[in-house]
């Protein structure tokens, strides 16, 4: 009799413990099918999503080189159609890998694409349009995240190889992952003179072709000193592929002049000096000289005549109003602004007007890092001529679990 | 003997209650499992073509592009589940003050035999127009229209 009741409990305890498992592993399979189905909505959504940023203008269709919040979110070039976006689009979105940088004097927070120093991308808050505000516009507020991230193609390596009699710099240009070969370097070589009252500047125009492995040698026997401070931009331009880079060399990085986007619908640009945005010892008023480049259609670069206030001095400190300049253009182009604290301090910096003008990259948008699963997507762009890769990351803000 | 018969007493309804629990249970499982994957085809398909239309609209209302109709087939599924699906929308102005110079269309579609219904939103600019009519996934004809005129409107609409 015990026999038999030890049998029937054994038998009900395994029956029991077969359905629950039966039970669970059927449950776990059912999830692994809805997660792979949401996984693949999610793809879906990623290819449409950056379809519509990148092949709709926005609303109104020319926001990036106005001061209105725009209406529609989209990033393509009004004057254009496909894959080409508006560097001045690009260069709205508030960034989210640089440190806002505050100034005091307009009590304005900058959005900071900056990279390294003497290329700088500042743009004030009041113009720059947020994540919030595109989440919102593109309809994923509370749904979906993403982050958007626009990268060149075309790398520029510039290096000093050797610093006066003559200046050697070599340029090498990759693609992803090959050398650029006989491709076609056009470069502005601007060198700054100090002895003047205010900063004066020499440019040198010039095109040169690549080797079979992408390098290319520049010299300039004009430079002669190796505290010379100069700026080199070069475009490099094969098959339709072009990229940019640039590099410069100064005598002075403790006291300098700050580029602030201001307006860019006006084209007003505030010049500070450093010290009132990140202090530093034994600060000097400081001279500038402005001047600004773009590339011309048959991709060399031309100087562009700026108004009165391109010569100016700014001084630190309170009392001390910062100084504009304005850029009389809505085509892409690089701001060189050559500077001088003292007879044998001085240097230049660059800020791109239109973010392609220095293929700066941008991110925009949440990072995706720690995030439970992430689509990505690219397409291959054109930013006023230079050649860029859209790479847009979304996830899930709602969860993946069956049951919703 | 009395100690069989007890046995007997408990286990024999708990193994008719597992004839239908087992069913009931995996019958639960299966339905929510179903409804889900419908749920998600349909806004799958609903999201790609909210995206479809906004391109279109786009495309046109490009300065370049003159007055003419463009008709796009859509590459969504016919079915979800043998189940069609059709597709209702309407078009509004935006009252809120930061967005006071666009329209959303509200596209609403639904899942027919099932109940399912899913909402995709396409924001349109001030030029677009909506004409109303039905998307119908199975039929032989379905389209999404959209018309420029002279004046620069945009007509969008479903064909089909």
């Amino acid at each position: 009799m015990a026999g038999s009741t030890i049998d029937h409990l054994v038998s009900v305890t395994a029956f029991l413990a077969a359905i629950l498992i039966f039970i669970s592993l059927f449950n776990q399979i059912l999830q692994t099918a809805a997660m792979y189905q949401r996984h693949r909505s999610l793809a879906m959504k990623c290819s449409d999503l950056l379809d519509n940023m990148l092949l709709s203008p926005g609303i109104p269709s020319d926001w990036g080189q106005t001061n209105v919040t725009p209406t529609g979110f989209g990033l393509q070039d009004p004057e254009f159609t496909q894959y080409r976006l508006s560097a001045f689009s690009l260069m709205r979105l508030l960034s989210s890998v640089g440190a806002p940088v505050y100034y005091p004097k307009t009590n304005q927070w900058y959005s900071n694409v900056t990279v390294g120093f003497g290329n700088f991308l500042l743009t004030s808050f009041s113009e720059a349009i947020n994540y919030s505000t595109a989440s919102r516009l593109l309809g994923i507020n509370g749904t979906y995240g993403f982050q958007l991230t626009i990268t060149p193609i075309v790398t520029l390596s510039i290096s000093e190889i050797q610093s006066k009699e003559p200046l050697r710099i070599a340029v090498n240009v990759t693609g992803r992952g090959f050398p650029l070969a006989n491709a076609a370097v056009s470069y502005c070589f601007l060198t700054v003179d100090l002895k003047g009252a205010y900063p004066a500047y020499k440019t040198t125009y010039g095109t040169v072709y690549t080797d079979e492995k992408g390098s290319t040698l520049l010299e300039f026997s004009e430079i002669t000193k190796e505290d010379t401070s100069y700026a080199l931009i070069a475009y490099a331009q094969l098959s339709g592929l072009i990229g940019v880079g640039y590099h410069q060399r100064v005598s002075s990085t403790g006291q300098y002049v700050m580029p602030f986007v201001d307006n860019i619908a006006e084209g007003r640009v505030i010049i500070a000096h450093s010290w009132d945005v990140h202090g530093g010892d034994n600060p000097a008023e400081i001279a500038y000289n402005a001047t600004f480049v773009l590339l011309a259609e048959d991709f060399t670069l031309r100087e562009v005549p700026l108004g009165a206030d391109k010569v100016d001095k700014v001084n630190y400190g309170e009392g001390q109003p910062y100084k504009n300049v304005t850029i009389p253009t809505h085509n892409p182009g690089i701001l060189v602004i050559t500077y001088k604290k003292s007879a044998v301090e001085g240097g230049v910096i660059m800020m791109p007007w239109g973010i392609s003008a220095m293929a700066f990259p941008v991110v925009f948008g949440e990072d995706p890092s720690g995030k439970e699963w992430v689509a990505t997507d690219i397409r291959q762009v054109i930013v006023n001529d230079i050649a860029y890769q859209a790479t847009l990351a979304l996830w899930s803000l709602e969860g993946y679990q069956v049951i919703r | 003997m009395p100690h069989i018969t007890i046995e007997y007493a408990i286990l024999v309804p708990v193994l008719i209650l597992q004839i239908f629990l087992f069913p009931l249970t995996t019958g639960w499982l299966m339905n929510t499992w179903v409804d889900s994957r419908r749920s998600l085809a349909l806004q799958e398909a609903a999201s790609h073509l909210g995206s479809i239309m906004q391109q279109m609209y786009f495309s046109l209302s490009h300065d370049t592009i003159l007055a003419g109709s463009v008709t796009q087939k859509p590459d969504v599924p016919l079915y979800i589940e043998n189940n069609p699906y059709t597709g209702n929308a309407t078009l509004r102005t935006v009252v809120d003050e930061a967005q006071n110079s666009s329209k959303i269309l509200d596209i609403t579609f639904r899942l027919e035999n099932t109940g399912i219904t899913t909402t995709t939103r396409v924001i349109l600019g001030q030029n677009a127009l909506w004409k109303n009519s039905t998307f119908v996934s199975n039929s032989a004809n379905t389209c999404i229209v959209a018309e420029k005129f002279e004046n620069g409107t945009i007509l969008l609409s479903f064909g089909g």
